[in-house]
C-alpha cells in the first residue's frame, strides 16, 4: 500500500502542497484530478521521490526518501509527461532500456510490450520521428517493461503515471486507460495524474481532487466529483451527470455556458 | 641544458685529443652531415665542406644550394625518424634543436651531436666557426676563415668608432600582424646587431620580443625602424607602418625612415654578419 | 502512421550490429597498428626486423631505435590518445544528453591546456619537494586538474534541476574556454624564449613526442579512466531520458555522473598533456558510430574507443609520411579530416542529430 502522511513541499519561498495525506490500496487506480496549478504534478514527483518534501511516503515496507533507486525501481515504474531524447534511439531500444531497470530478463518482452501498446512493427522506427502521441505510447511500454509482472513474489508493484494520455487520440486514451487498470486488477497499484475528468471517472477507482495545494476530495467517483466539489476546484459552473447505459458518470462542460466569476480558485 | 653542456665539452675533449695526433683526422665520420640552424649551414658552405651535407632545417636557407638539400622541419620540432631517415653520422646544430624526445632518441641510436655555441656577439661568430671547423676535421680551413670575419669585425668596428653624429635610436619591428607591433627588447639577434652597427635600440625595458603598446612606442621615439625583408609581404611597406597611429608620432615616421634587410642575413649570426653590420651601419647613415 | 509498411520488414537488432563492429573495429585497430610500425620515414622494415628475429639474428642499433624507440611508443600512445578522446567524447555526449558536446568544444581540452601551460611556465616556482615527487607526472596531473575544474564548472553551469540546458552549455562552454584561452595568453606572455618554444611545439599536437617515459605515467592513467568510462554504458543509456526518468529506471544518477566527470577529466587530461591539442576524434567519431550502430552506449564506448584509436594512428601516419623527413602537426591532419566529416553529417543526417 501507498502511504502518504502530511506531505509538504516548498520550491524555494513558495509552498506548494500543504501537508496532505492519502492512501492507495494496490489492486486499484488512484487518480489524482485538480485545476492547473493544483500541485497535482508535484504531489506526483513527491511520490516518485523527486522532490524534497517533508512528511513520509512510503511504497509496501520501503520509505521513499531513504531508498536505494534500485530498490524502488523493482518496485515501481514512473510515467513522465514527455521524454525528449538525444540521441537516435530506435522504438524498440527504448523500450529495453526499461527492461534493465526491473527485474525482468526476457529481452523478448520488449517487442510484447510495444504491441501491448499498439505499436506492432514500430520497433526498428526511429523515436524522433513518431508523433507525440506514438513517442509517449514507447515510453509507456518502456515503464510496463520495467513492472510487468503486476505482483512478484506476493508484493504488489506499482505504476506511477503522469497525464498518460494527455498527447492521445481518444481511441488510444481508452486503450492506455485500459493497460492502466488491467494492471491494477491484475493486483498492481496505479497513481495517475489525470486531467480528463471523464476518462478519470470511467476508469479510476479512487478520485483525489486537489485545490491549492490541498486535498478536497478523497474516494470513489461518484463521491467526489459532486457538482459543486468539481465546480468548486475548477472555478467554473459544472454539471455532472451519470451516462443512461451503464450508469457511469460524465461531466458537460456545455453547462458552463452561464459562468459565474470565480476569483478564490483562479489565483491559486 | 645539461646535455647541450655534456655535448659541448664532448666535442671539445674529442678535438683536444685528436689534434696532436693528426691535424687533419676529423674526430667523426664526417660522411654525413646533417646541419641544423641557418649559421651553421652558412658556415659549413663557407668552409667549403658542404659536399658532407646530407640534409638541412627548414632554416636554412643560405646560400641558394642548400635549399635543394633535404629540409628535415623545423628545428624545434623534428621527428625522430625523420632525421634517422637520411643516415646521418653527424648532426651539427644550434642550441634549441627539440624537442627533447627527439634528442634522446637521436642519442639512443648513438647519432653524435655536435651543439655549437650561438651567443649574438662578434666571439660568438668566430667560436661556431671554430667549433664546425674542429667538428669537420677542417680546423686550418676555420682559423682562415675565422681570421677573415675577424679582420671584416675590425674594419667595421672601426669605420663604426669614426662615423659622426650621435647614434641612430632603432626600433626593430618583427611583425605587425593585426596591427599589432612586435617589437624587440634586449639580449636579442636584432639589440645584438644594432649595436653592431652602431646604432641603439630604442627599447630596453624587456628581454626577447613582445607587443608593444602605442605609448611605449612614442617615449621610445626611434630615429629608424628596422624590419626583416620577406618575400611577397605587402602589409609592412613603409607607408603602411608609418601610417599606424602609434608610429606617426615617431622622428621614423617623420623622415620616413624604415629599412629592411633579409631575415637570416640580418638575424643569423653567422660569416656574413660583419657584412650585415656593416649594411646596417650605412643604412642608419643614409637615414636622416 | 505507415504501419504496414513498417511492419513487413523484419526486426533488426542493432545490438548485435554493435557487437560484430567490436570484432572488426578490434581487427581494423590490430592492422593500423601493424601499419603504423611498419610506416615510417627511414626505410627501417617491420618485417624485416620479424624475420631476423625469428632467425635469432640481432637487429642493427638503427633498426631498434626506430622501431623500439619511436614507432612503438608512438603506436602506443596514438591508441590512447585515439580511444582516451573518443571515449571522453562519448561520454561528455551521453553526460549532457547532447549529441554536441566535445571536450575541445566545451572548453575542457582549453582547462588541460591551462594546466599544463602553467606547468611549463610556472613549475619551476613550484616547491622542491612537489617537483621532485612528482617529477615526470607533473604536467599530467595539471592537466588533469584543469580538465576536471572545467568540467565540474561546467556542469555547475549548465545543469539546473536535472535538466541540462543546450544553450546555456554551449554558451558556457565558450565562456570557460575563453577564460581559460585568456588565462593561458597570461602565462605565454609571461613565457620566456625557451618556455615559448616548448608551448609552441605542444600546442599544436602531435604524437612525436611519446616515449617509453612519458607512457608509464600517462597509459596507465588513460587506460584506467577509459576501462572505467566503459563501464557507464547502461547508467548513461538512463541519463539519456533524462535525469529523474533515469533515477526511475534505478540508476545512481550521482555516482554515474561523478565517475563520468573524473573519468572524462583524466582521460583528456593525461591525453591532452601528452599529445597537445588534438581536435574532433572526441565529436566525429562517437557520431559516426551511432548512426552506424545506434546510440547504444554500452557498446558505443568500447567501439568509440577502438574506433578513435584506428583513426588517430592514420592520422598520424599520413602526419610522419606526408612531407618526410620533416612532419605534419597531427592536430591540424584530424581538424582537416574532422571537420568536413562533421559538417556532413550536420547536413545530411540533421534529423537525427537535432534534438
Amino acid at each position: 500500500m501507498l502511504n502518504a502522511k502530511d506531505i509538504s513541499v516548498s520550491y524555494g519561498p513558495k509552498q506548494v502542497l500543504h501537508g496532505l495525506s492519502l492512501t492507495a490500496e494496490p489492486g486499484t487506480l488512484t487518480a489524482i484530478v485538480g485545476p492547473n496549478g493544483s500541485g497535482k504534478t508535484t504531489l506526483m514527483r513527491a511520490l516518485t521521490g523527486d522532490v524534497d518534501f517533508s512528511g513520509r511516503i512510503t511504497l509496501g515496507d520501503t520509505d521513499i526518501a531513504t531508498a536505494k533507486p534500485y530498490d524502488l525501481a523493482a518496485q515501481r515504474a514512473v510515467l513522465p509527461q514527455a521524454t525528449p531524447l538525444a540521441f537516435p534511439f530506435q522504438a524498440v531500444e527504448v523500450v529495453r532500456l526499461g527492461l534493465r531497470g526491473g527485474i525482468e530478463t526476457n529481452d523478448r518482452l520488449a517487442l510484447t510490450a510495444l504491441s501491448r501498446v499498439g505499436l506492432d512493427g514500430y520497433a526498428n522506427r526511429f523515436y524522433q520521428e513518431l508523433s507525440g502521441g506514438e513517442q509517449q505510447r514507447v515510453q509507456l511500454a518502456r515503464v510496463l517493461c520495467q513492472v510487468w509482472r503486476p505482483v512478484v513474489s506476493g508484493v504488489p508493484r506499482w505504476l506511477f503515471l503522469d497525464e498518460p494520455v494527455s498527447s492521445l487520440d481518444i481511441g488510444h486514451q481508452l486503450t492506455v486507460m485500459q493497460i492502466a487498470r488491467d494492471f491494477a486488477r491484475a493486483g498492481g497499484g496505479v497513481v495517475a495524474v489525470m486531467h480528463d475528468l471523464n476518462l478519470s471517472a470511467m476508469f479510476a477507482h479512487q478520485i483525489v481532487l486537489m485545490q491549492s495545494g490541498r486535498i478536497i476530495g478523497h474516494g470513489t467517483p461518484a463521491e467526489v466529483l459532486t457538482d459543486a466539489q468539481v465546480s468548486r476546484a475548477y472555478g467554473c459552473d459544472i454539471r455532472t451527470s451519470t451516462a443512461p447505459q451503464d450508469g457511469g458518470w460524465f461531466m458537460l462542460p456545455q453547462s458552463a455556458d452561464n459562468m459565474e466569476p470565480m476569483p478564490a480558485a483562479q489565483s491559486a | 641544458m645539461r646535455r647541450r653542456t655534456l655535448m659541448r665539452a664532448l666535442a671539445t675533449t674529442a678535438v683536444a685529443c685528436a689534434l696532436p695526433l693528426a691535424a687533419f683526422a676529423a674526430p667523426y665520420d664526417t660522411s654525413r652531415v646533417v646541419a641544423i640552424g641557418g649559421a651553421t649551414t652558412e658556415i659549413v658552405y663557407a668552409l667549403g665542406e658542404q659536399n658532407r651535407l646530407v640534409a638541412r632545417d627548414s632554416t636554412s636557407t643560405f646560400p641558394a644550394a642548400a635549399e635543394e638539400l633535404t629540409d628535415i622541419g623545423y628545428m624545434r620540432a623534428l621527428a625522430a625518424e625523420g632525421v634517422l631517415s637520411v643516415q646521418p653520422t653527424l648532426i651539427l646544430t644550434e642550441p634549441g634543436a627539440g624537442p627533447p624526445e627527439t634528442i634522446s632518441v637521436l642519442e639512443a641510436a648513438s647519432v653524435p651531436m655536435v651543439v655549437v655555441p650561438a651567443p649574438f656577439s662578434t666571439e660568438g661568430v668566430l667560436t661556431k666557426i671554430t667549433a664546425i671547423g674542429e667538428a669537420l676535421g677542417v680546423p686550418d680551413k676555420a682559423q682562415t676563415l675565422r681570421d677573415q670575419v675577424k679582420s671584416d669585425f675590425d674594419t667595421l668596428a672601426l669605420q663604426v668608432n669614426q662615423s659622426d653624429g650621435a647614434p641612430k635610436r632603432v626600433l626593430f619591428v618583427l611583425s605587425t600582424q593585426g596591427g599589432r607591433i612586435m617589437a624587440s627588447g634586449s639580449k636579442t639577434a636584432a639589440d645584438a646587431i644594432i649595436a653592431l652597427a652602431g646604432g641603439i635600440n630604442a627599447i630596453d625595458q624587456f628581454e626577447g620580443y613582445r607587443e608593444l603598446t602605442a605609448e611605449a612606442i612614442s617615449v621610445a621615439a626611434p630615429d629608424v625602424v628596422l624590419m626583416m625583408d620577406r618575400e611577397g609581404d605587402h602589409s609592412s611597406t613603409a607607408e603602411a607602418l608609418f601610417a599606424m597611429p602609434e608610429m606617426a608620432t615617431t622622428p621614423a615616421a617623420e623622415a620616413g625612415a624604415l629599412v629592411k634587410m633579409d631575415g637570416l642575413l640580418l638575424l643569423g649570426f653567422g660569416p656574413r654578419t660583419p657584412q650585415a653590420a656593416q649594411a646596417l651601419h650605412d643604412a642608419l647613415q643614409g637615414q636622416g | 502512421m505507415m504501419a504496414s509498411d513498417t511492419a513487413a520488414l523484419p526486426f533488426v537488432d542493432r545490438r548485435t550490429t554493435a557487437r560484430r563492429a567490436h570484432l572488426w573495429l578490434g581487427l581494423l585497430l590490430v592492422l593500423v597498428s601493424l601499419a603504423s610500425l611498419a610506416v615510417g620515414a627511414s626505410g627501417t622494415s617491420l618485417w624485416g626486423a620479424l624475420l631476423k628475429l625469428a632467425q635469432g639474428e640481432a637487429l642493427t642499433l638503427t633498426e631498434r631505435v626506430v622501431l623500439w624507440d619511436i614507432r612503438a611508443p608512438r603506436l602506443v600512445m596514438g591508441i590512447c590518445v585515439g580511444g582516451a578522446l573518443a571515449v571522453s567524447g562519448a561520454v561528455m555526449q551521453g553526460l549532457f544528453r547532447n549529441p554536441l558536446a566535445d571536450p575541445g568544444i566545451l572548453g575542457v581540452t582549453t582547462g588541460a591546456s591551462l594546466g599544463a601551460i602553467s606547468i611549463i611556465v610556472l613549475g619551476a616556482a613550484l616547491p622542491a619537494v612537489v617537483q621532485t615527487t612528482l617529477g615526470a607526472g607533473l604536467l599530467p596531473v595539471a592537466a588533469f586538474l584543469g580538465a576536471w575544474w572545467s568540467m565540474l564548472l561546467l556542469y555547475r553551469v549548465s545543469t539546473r534541476a536535472g535538466r541540462t540546458s543546450i544553450a546555456t552549455m554551449l554558451l558556457a562552454g565558450i565562456a570557460l574556454s575563453a577564460l581559460f584561452a585568456a588565462f593561458s595568453g597570461v602565462l605565454i606572455f609571461l613565457a620566456d624564449d625557451m618556455q615559448l618554444r616548448e608551448l609552441t611545439f605542444w600546442s599544436l599536437g602531435s604524437l612525436a613526442g611519446a616515449s617509453w617515459v612519458k607512457l608509464s605515467i600517462a597509459a596507465p592513467v588513460i587506460l584506467v579512466s577509459v576501462a572505467l568510462a566503459c563501464t557507464l554504458g547502461r547508467g548513461l543509456n538512463g541519463l539519456a531520458l533524462g535525469e529523474a526518468a533515469a533515477h526511475h529506471m534505478g540508476i545512481p544518477v550521482e555516482r554515474t555522473k561523478t565517475i563520468a566527470i573524473l573519468a572524462v577529466s583524466a582521460a583528456t587530461g593525461t591525453a591532452v598533456a601528452i599529445s597537445g591539442g588534438i581536435g574532433f576524434i572526441g565529436i566525429v567519431v562517437p557520431h559516426l558510430l551511432r548512426l552506424a550502430t545506434g546510440p547504444d552506449h554500452r557498446g558505443l564506448l568500447v567501439n568509440a574507443g577502438l574506433l578513435g584509436a584506428s583513426l588517430l594512428l592514420v592520422a598520424d601516419m599520413i602526419a610522419r609520411v606526408a612531407v618526410a623527413p620533416a612532419e605534419l602537426p597531427i592536430g591540424i591532419l584530424t581538424a582537416l579530416l574532422g571537420s568536413p566529416v562533421f559538417l556532413w553529417i550536420l547536413l545530411r543526417k540533421r534529423g537525427l542529430v537535432d534534438m
